[in-house]
Parts: structure tokens; sequence; C-alpha cells
């Protein structure tokens, strides 16, 4: 679905992306995690068709992004790490625009079911809390029936009920068969949803497996945790507590 | 195409449900132009009157002295031959022409003045007329007494009067000069104003990046932002011009179809030039901050020194020399010819050119400043 192939990018005086080389497959969630400035983001935009790379080679289902990148944009879905959409036009109203933009005719109302705010077609972005603009902004990100959907730190920011409500509408897009690929900075997020991830840092992937080889290879060097492991952790007793209902509605 | 549209169509509907943004492009115009409307600036100055003096006799040299030798600078008055007098009462430079007719005053010979006032400065020409009536009166008991006492007979001698006509032309009243010119500010005002702080905002929240990630040209974006303002423009225009005909009676061009026509054509070509101006500024001005001043910087000079307010002779004549051709200055004189003038699109040429050439320059350095993000 994804190849990258020694990806570089340079800003000014910064190697933001040194040379970054993966492949994501088909109906898979793929995770980069890494520190903030790590180059996640440079990688995203530059498979995304919204930044040219400096070298290397990136394709989507096989088409050079840098080529065609109207091409490869009207087939993805792309969340960005900031949203913003339009002040004065309703979430019906910007669904159906973006549509428009995919050239795809949509349902505003089928779309916005989808990511729990079906009740919310009449209001405008900006009243939305936190989480109700992020699955709204991958609403909008699935406007096209995109076969792979960029996530760019879905649930920063995000009150433990809203990410987990996240985690579900990311779990649900890949049962339908969306290719994910995601970055983080949340480990536990990446364990969650990641069939595989990717940790970057200064520009480089210093690690891609499955989370549980890369937690086995790190075991087998000797590492034990010096917390002694429980079944729980803080977060289970927070929502244990609290509960899973959505707070932002 | 269709992405271009549905852009356009929800701009339109943006705009039209900011009600500060109507309110501000919409409502601030109209009010200069009812405040400055309402100004009287005829008041506020002596008026300029012609003599002709065709008699140069006894008569007619006191008559000019009075109205010259005045301390309260009331008049201005000059002297000069019917032809020339005729010509700058027609301009507007002098508000009355007087002409006083050969052998006036003499055994037989003509009794009347004959006075011509200009329309558009009503208040200047009645206080010269009536400074003139003032003046034969005083003469006419001078002569009245003096006739008492070398003939005692006291018979009825001549008297002389004052016959006053308007000149019969064109619609030049104040606010005929101003309501154009406060047409092509708001189109303006509109462009530059409008582009600039939608685009600002949009690249600061990151709305650009958004339509960046989307499959849109660059170009179908730039021509619903035009297209939306244009239409706006075009709407601006015409609420501006039709509360000129009823506030102030206005005429454009000699009420036909063609005026309004090349009013709209000419909002739409101001319109476009603006716009892009604005989109230029949007490149150089990165933040709402920098945006103000900047968009001021370059709107205020032309805003004052396009003779939108006032006509531009009125500013030394240096500093015309550079006036003249700024892109406001261009729209204002073609949208006044049009309005003021029933001018056709053969009369404005010249100002077309102008518009022309400033868009060629600041289309070219839009493309080179404008950034997305």
């Amino acid at each position: 679905m994804i190849v990258a192939k020694d990806l570089r990018k340079r800003y000014d005086d910064i190697q933001a992306v040194d040379g970054v080389s993966f492949e994501v497959y088909p109906g898979e969630v793929f995770g980069m995690l890494g520190p903030n400035g790590a180059g996640k983001t440079t990688t995203v935009e530059m498979l995304e068709g919204m930044r040219d790379p400096d070298s290397g080679v990136a394709l989507i289902n096989g088409i050079d992004v840098t080529r065609e990148p109207m091409r490869v944009k009207k087939m993805i879905g792309v969340q960005l790490q900031a949203n913003a959409f339009f002040d004065r036009l309703t979430l019906s109203e910007l669904l159906k625009l973006f549509g428009t933009l995919y050239g795809h005719s949509v349902s505003p109302q089928d779309l916005l079911d989808r990511v729990d705010l079906g009740d919310r077609g009449k209001s405008q972005f900006k009243t939305l809390s936190g989480g109700q603009k992020q699955r709204f902004s991958i609403a909008a990100a699935l406007v096209n029936a995109p076969v792979l959907i960029f996530l760019d730190e879905p649930s920063t920011g995000l009150d433990p009920q809203a990410r987990r409500n996240m985690w579900e509408l990311i779990k649900g897009l890949q049962a339908d068969g969306t290719t994910v690929m995601l970055t983080t900075h949340y480990m536990e997020e990446a364990e969650e949803l990641c069939d595989r991830v990717a940790i970057v840092d200064s520009g480089r992937i210093v690690a891609l497996d499955t989370p549980l080889a890369l937690v086995d290879g790190l075991l087998e060097t000797g590492f034990r945790n010096q917390r002694p492991t429980r079944e729980a952790t803080l977060e289970d007793v927070f929502i244990s507590i609290t509960g899973r209902a959505l707070r932002d509605e | 195409m269709r992405v271009a549209l549905s852009l356009t169509v929800a701009s339109l509907k943006m705009y039209f449900r900011n009600r500060q943004a109507i309110f501000f492009s919409l409502f601030i115009p109209f009010l200069i132009m009812v405040i400055f409307g309402l100004l009287d600036f005829d008041r506020f100055s002596g008026a300029d009157v012609g003599i002709v003096d065709q008699a140069h006799n006894e008569a007619s040299a006191a008559i000019t002295l009075q109205l010259t030798d005045r301390t309260d600078e009331l008049v201005n008055v000059e002297l000069g031959s019917l032809g020339d007098e005729t010509e700058r009462l027609t301009d507007g430079e002098i508000d009355a022409m007087f002409v006083i007719p050969a052998g006036f005053d003499e055994p037989g010979g003509p009794v009347t003045i004959s006075a011509t006032t200009d329309e558009r400065s009503p208040q200047r020409a009645a206080l010269a007329v009536a400074l003139l009536g003032q003046i034969l009166g005083d003469l006419e008991r001078q002569a009245a007494s003096t006739r008492e006492i070398t003939d005692s007979g006291g018979a009825d001698g001549p008297t002389i009067f004052v016959s006053t006509s308007t000149l019969e032309g064109d619609d030049r009243s104040y606010t005929a000069f101003l309501v154009p010119g406060i047409v092509a500010m708001s189109i303006m005002q509109l462009g530059i104003f409008g582009v600039v702080f939608a685009l600002v905002q949009y690249r600061q929240q990151g709305v650009l990046r958004r339509l960046k990630a989307a499959p849109v040209n660059p170009a179908q974006f730039l021509f619903a932002q035009i297209s939306t303002r244009l239409s706006i423009s075009v709407f601006q225009t015409l609420i501006l011009l039709l509360s000129g005909m009823v506030l102030f009676d206005l005429a454009v061009g000699d009420g036909d179809v063609v005026s309004w026509l090349l009013v709209i054509a000419l909002a739409v070509f101001g319109g476009i030039l603006f716009v892009t101006m604005g989109l230029a500024i949007s490149g150089v001005a990165r933040t709402e901050e920098v945006a103000a001043p900047v968009t001021n910087l370059v709107s205020m000079p032309m805003m004052f020194l396009s003779g939108v307010f006032f006509p531009l002779d009125a500013l030394p004549g240096a500093v015309t020399v550079v006036t003249q051709f700024l892109p406001l200055t261009f729209l204002a004189d073609a949208i006044r010819a049009v309005v003021t003038d029933g001018a056709g699109i053969t009369d404005i040429w010249s100002e077309l050119a102008g518009l022309a050439a400033w868009s060629a320059v600041v289309c070219a350095a839009a493309t080179r400043l404008f950034r997305w993000e």
C-alpha cells in the first residue's frame, strides 16, 4: 500500500527526515512512534503529497506521489495534526464541500453517524469539543471512501474517554478494510491499535516490528521494568471510576 | 470547474453569514457617503465670480470696484471675455458670471445686468447675486439722490435690474462627484481588506493546509476567492449607486442600460485588480498583526489621494503627478466619467489602460508572493 524508499527532507539547518524506508501492507494499522520533532509529520506529509521530498521515492498503491500528487490525493484520506475548517459552514455543508473537492457526492449524515456526530450536522466546527473536532476531521477524511487514511496524532489532547472512543473508531476503519497509517507519541495507543510500529528518532527509523516483537526483543537483552508489574494501570482505575461514556457531547 | 464553483458558493455563504463583514463592507461606505454628502462644502468658501465688462464706463467700473474692493472676502472677482468666463462657469471654476452689457446705464442704453449662476453651487452663486443686487441698489440710491439735487423734478430715472439664469448643464453637484468615488473606494476596500484578512486567517488556522491535502488546484481556490469578491463587489456597487439615486438625486449616466453595464464591468475590472492586490499582500503579511498595518499602508494613501472625496486638483501639482497614476485614481475617474458624464467605453480607454497595466503588475507580484502556508 505504501512504499517509502530513502526519503529525505531538510529545512534550512535541520535534517528533518534522514533516509526513511518502510512499507505498509494493505489492511494493516501502521504506527509511527517518536518524540516531538523526530520527523513523523514531515514523513507523513511527503507520503500525502503535501511536501516534496529532497530525495527518495514515495509510492502509494504503486503511484509515485511526487509525480502524480493529485492522483494520490484523490485516493487517500488525510487528517492533519492541526485541524481547521472554514468558519460559518455547518458540518454537513463542510462534508458536502469536501466531497465535491474530491469529486464524490457524499451523504453527510452517514459520515457523521460513522463518527458519532449524527446529531451535530447543523453545528459549526468551532463549537465542537476537542474529541468531536478530531472525529469530524476523520469524517472529512472519509468523504472519498479512501483505501488508505493518514491520521497525524489523532488522540493528542483528548481525555481518556475520548481517546478510547477514537480507538474504537480507528479499529472500525480497519474492520472496514481501510489501511491506516497513524503517528502518535502514546505508547499504549500504539500497543492497542497498531499491527506494526516504526520508532523514529532524529529523522531515522531506529526500530520497526510488531509491538509484541519489539517488547520481546527488549526483554531478550535482559531489560526488566524496575517497577513491579501490575494487572491494572492508573488509567484503568480512572476509566473504571469515571466510566467509558464520552463527556464532550 | 465544479470544484471552483462549489468553493465559490461556499465562500459566498460564509460571507453572507458573517454579519459583521457585511456591516463593515456594505454599511461603512454607505455611511461615509451619507456623511460627506450631507456636509456642504459649498458653504465654506467665498463665491468665485467672473465679470464680463462690455460697457467699460463709469457705472461698470463702480460695480466692479464694489465687488472687488471688499474686506469681507465674500467674493473673488475676475474679469474676462464672455467666451472665457462662460467656459470657466461650465468647468465649475466660477460660481456666477455677470455680464455688464455695452452702454450700460448710459442714456438709452441697456439697464439689465445678466447673471448666470452654476446650479452645482447654489449657495455661493446666490450669495454673489445677492451682493450684486445690493450694490446695484446702493448705486441707484446714490444716483437718485444726485438726480434729486440737480433735477428737482425728481423724475423716475432708469432703474437697473439683474436678470438671473442658471447654467443648463450636467449634474455636477458634490454628491455626483462623491458617490462614484465612494463606489470605487469600496471596491478597493472589499478587494484588499476582504481577501487579505480571509486568507491570513485561513492560513493561520491551517484551513489552507487542509485544502492543500485535498486534490484542489491552487488556481481553483483562487478563482473561487476572486469570483466571490467580485459578486459581492458588484452587489455593493449597485447598492451604493441606488442609495445615491434615492438620497442625492444621482443619475447614473443618461439612465440607460449601457451606463449601468459599464459601471458593473468597471466594478468587476477594478475588483480583479484589488483582489489580486490583496492576494499579493496576504503573501507578504503572514499574520493578522502585520496584515492590518500593511493593508492600511496600501489603501490609506489611495483613499485620500485618488480623488475619492475631493478633486485631485485640490492637491499641490507636484503630488498630482504621482497620484494621477494610482490604481484607485483610474478606477474612480472611470466610474465617475460613466456615472456623472454618461461616458461610453471609448471615453474611458485611458483609465481602462491604466487599470490593465496595474492589473498586470499586481498579478505578477501576487503569483510571486502568494503562499499556501
